[in-house]
């Protein structure tokens, strides 16, 4: 009898662990096949920017990539026309953005996460809802009032556009850094003779340094990405993308492919080293 | 979710410290969000100059009536105002000058600024001492008129001869003034109106409005955009996007996340991995899957090395129309099915662990909990993953242009940026952008409620 079951026992635990070693195989499975289906566009796309050019023309493509491996076609794009007053242009509009973004959304952020006032509420919504919304589209108006204004095509309006792209994200992401700081070090500080603003400054600041930086380092990334207001908002000082863009018809597969692998190699740099805060931005941004 | 409660409620005493805090973002929002969407509007549904206000007397500002601009009037008297030079817009600069005539007599009189070439001018810049303009052509050789009035029509007072010394006096503006006549819109009206908002005609008895000065509403814009070539294959191919791509996007976001949660190893690799494409532009993504769709892309080297064609296929061309849509469709499902993953695994994380492991305890399979537990729970955040990815579809830009070039498929945003960039017809580009705004604003709406539902929910 006692034999039976043990017996019984037996089989149902070796089927259980069947089926749970055929489940993670299977999730396995799913996460390599998802993971080279991300993966295999970047990686084709850089071995079609590290050839040269003949190479690249070549059909049909080799199996193995990088053959002949050569900076050749990066070199091309690089020395095409405005690529790399783009390239300067970018990085200044970007820095400026990071700049001025972090500068107006961490106080907002700051409150959002410490204070509780009337209006919280609201301010929060609409910053949801500001975040949400296609903030690039009202470059067109905008681009009216920068004329007249006689700012129309510079890199600080350029910036001022990006901020306005990028505020509601930053709010939402400093917000959540400041949260996940306890108040009661802040407390402690204070007991401990502190002044609120030092309290500020020698206990909260460096601990949400990191998440701040993170979240500089994805509006960085987010204007340095943005093409639609780049291209409406400048003539002669355009930026990488958008001169990329206004100059994709005529261009060559070779300017295509390596200002495509050029523009995307930061952005996925820069999410790696991230990544850590991604859920906190984006579980924030999101919601 | 797991906002930490708000600690400093009630602990601190100054209230006004959030609201400083808030107030430059605040305004920033306002000032980049509010401001160019009033002005969107006016660029669309505005017409500036679109009627011209008939006045009581010369110089008024009350309005008697209004016509329309470009309708035909009927010119009735005509009437010189003087204006002092600094109410007026710096043309029709008339000066009252005195000087020596060719018999060496003393004249005084009203000249027009452009016969006279100014020679000296005060500390403050108003010109004291000038010459007359030698006349050319035809009139060569004849004498400069001084006028009785500021006014072509005025009485002459007596001549000066080319190159002759004039002391400026005085200097005044004029405005001529007419008392027109017309029909618009089936009403008539009458009265004075500037002579710079009309065109006279050589008769001096008829003309039309040329400009007008005050404002009104008008679907002009509107109606131009929607008659348009593009504008209905913009409007469906957008929404044809969006129906393609969301669904297909959300099973796999979903797939991705239950495959993080599952407690493989290395599921934060994975993580990164499906992350990717959250920091890729969409003009990046749009080249780097031409690189696979192009004639002698991957796509094709792939088929071709394993005999499936003979040749090249063209994908991108304006001849293989859905086969540009495939590719963005591809593309677009490869970019931002990271946002949508990112999302929904923040909203599986905040699923207790208790109620999944409990339903596999009970027995049921992968699908049925799938189906009848997590589905339900994930609600919320898939809801808002959907509007948010809705409001994202219809900025739909840089993947069309670089994969199709942005003629034979083209969206909305791209429509928007042709009226701009390529017509430059900006009022027609801004009526696009309202509409893009206000499908959007619908969908920010919805979005707004599913966020405060979602809160709800999850409290």
């Amino acid at each position: 009898m006692s034999v039976r079951v043990s017996d019984e026992m037996e089989r149902v635990r070796a089927r259980a662990k069947r089926r749970l070693a055929i489940r993670r195989a299977l999730s396995y499975l799913v996460a390599i096949v998802l993971s080279l289906w991300i993966l295999l566009p970047i990686w084709l796309i850089a071995s079609t920017a590290l050839t040269t050019p003949e190479a690249m023309r070549h059909f049909p493509k080799g199996v193995l990539p990088f053959i002949p491996f050569s900076f050749d076609t990066m070199r091309f794009f690089l020395d095409s026309h405005g690529i790399l007053p783009g390239l300067v242009n970018s990085v200044v509009v970007a820095l400026m953005t990071l700049g001025l973004s972090t500068l107006i959304a961490a106080p907002a952020g700051y409150a959002l996460s410490r204070y509780s006032f009337r209006g919280r509420e609201t301010f929060r919504l609409s910053i949801l809802a500001v975040r949400a919304f296609p903030v690039v589209i009202l470059s067109i108006p905008l681009a009216f009032t920068f004329i007249s204004l006689g700012i129309f095509d510079s890199i600080p309006s350029l910036a001022l556009m990006h901020t306005a792209l990028t505020l509601p994200t930053t709010v939402l992401v400093i917000g959540s850094v400041f949260a996940g700081i306890p108040y009661e070090l802040e407390e402690a500080a204070q007991v401990f003779g502190c002044t609120p603003l030092q309290a500020f400054r020698t206990v909260v600041m460096p601990l949400a340094l990191p998440g701040i930086a993170a979240a500089g380092l994805f509006t960085f990334v987010m204007s340095w990405n943005e093409v639609f207001a780049a291209t409406v908002l400048t003539v002669k000082n355009r930026t990488l993308p958008a001169q990329v863009l206004v100059s994709l018809r005529e261009a060559s597969d070779a300017y295509k492919f390596a200002g495509g692998f050029f523009m995307l190699v930061p952005s996925v740099i820069f999410i790696v080293i991230i990544r850590k805060y991604l859920f906190n931005m984006w579980g924030q941004a999101s919601k | 979710m797991s906002v930490s409660p708000l600690r400093a409620s009630g602990r601190r005493s100054f209230k006004w410290t959030p609201y400083l805090l808030i107030a430059p973002a605040l305004l920033y929002l306002l000032l980049f969000f509010a401001w160019p969407m009033t002005q969107a509007i006016q660029l669309a549904a505005w017409e500036k100059h679109g009627l011209l206000s008939l006045r009581d007397s010369p110089g008024e500002e009350g309005s008697v009536g209004t016509i329309e601009q470009g309708t035909s009037i009927s010119v009735m008297e005509r009437r010189v105002v003087p204006l002092p030079v600094e109410e007026s817009d710096g043309s029709d600069i008339w000066f009252f000058v005195e000087g020596k005539d060719e018999g060496g007599g003393e004249v005084r009189g009203w000249l027009p600024e452009s016969r006279v070439r100014i020679r000296e001018t005060d500390s403050s810049g108003t010109p004291v001492l000038g010459t007359v303009r030698p006349r050319l052509g035809a009139s060569a050789g004849q004498g400069t008129v001084l006028h009785e009035r500021p006014d072509e029509l005025g009485e002459p007072v007596g001549e000066l001869s080319a190159r002759a010394e004039a002391t400026i006096l005085r200097r005044c503006s004029q405005e001529v003034w007419y008392r027109v006549e017309g029909t618009s819109g089936g009403k008539t009206a009458s009265g004075w109106a500037r002579g710079r908002n009309l065109q006279v005609y050589a008769d001096g008895d008829s003309g039309r409005v040329g400009i007008g000065d005050t404002g009104r509403f008008t679907l002009l814009h509107i109606h131009r955009m929607l008659k348009d070539r593009f504008f209905r294959s913009a409007l469906w191919t957008t929404f044809l996007l969006m129906l393609l791509i969301i669904p297909v996007q959300l099973v796999l976001a979903i797939v991705m996340a239950l495959v993080i949660q599952s407690r493989i190893r290395f599921s934060l690799v994975f993580l990164a991995i499906f992350a990717i494409p959250l920091a890729a532009s969409d003009l990046a993504v749009g080249i780097v899957w031409s690189s696979i769709f192009t004639q002698n892309g991957f796509l094709n080297s792939l088929l071709y090395s394993l005999g499936l064609i003979s040749s090249p296929q063209p994908y991108l061309t304006a001849a293989t129309r859905h086969w540009i849509l495939v590719a963005v469709w591809i593309a677009e499902v490869w970019r931002a099915t990271s946002l949508v993953m990112v999302i929904i695994v923040s909203g599986l994380q905040a699923i207790s662990q208790e109620v999944l492991e409990a339903a596999e305890l009970f027995g049921a399979t992968l699908w049925q909990r799938v189906r009848y537990v997590i589905l339900p729970l994930l609600k919320p955040s898939i809801q808002v993953a959907l509007i948010l990815r809705t409001i994202l579809a219809l900025q739909v830009f840089a993947v069309v242009i670089a994969l199709g070039g942005g003629d034979v498929v083209t969206v909305l945003a791209n429509e928007t940026y042709r009226q701009y960039y390529a017509l430059r017809n900006m009022n027609a580009a801004a009526a696009y952008s309202g509409l893009i705004l206000l499908l959007s604003m619908v969908s920010a709406v919805f979005y707004l409620r599913t966020v405060r539902g979602g809160e709800e929910a999850i409290s």
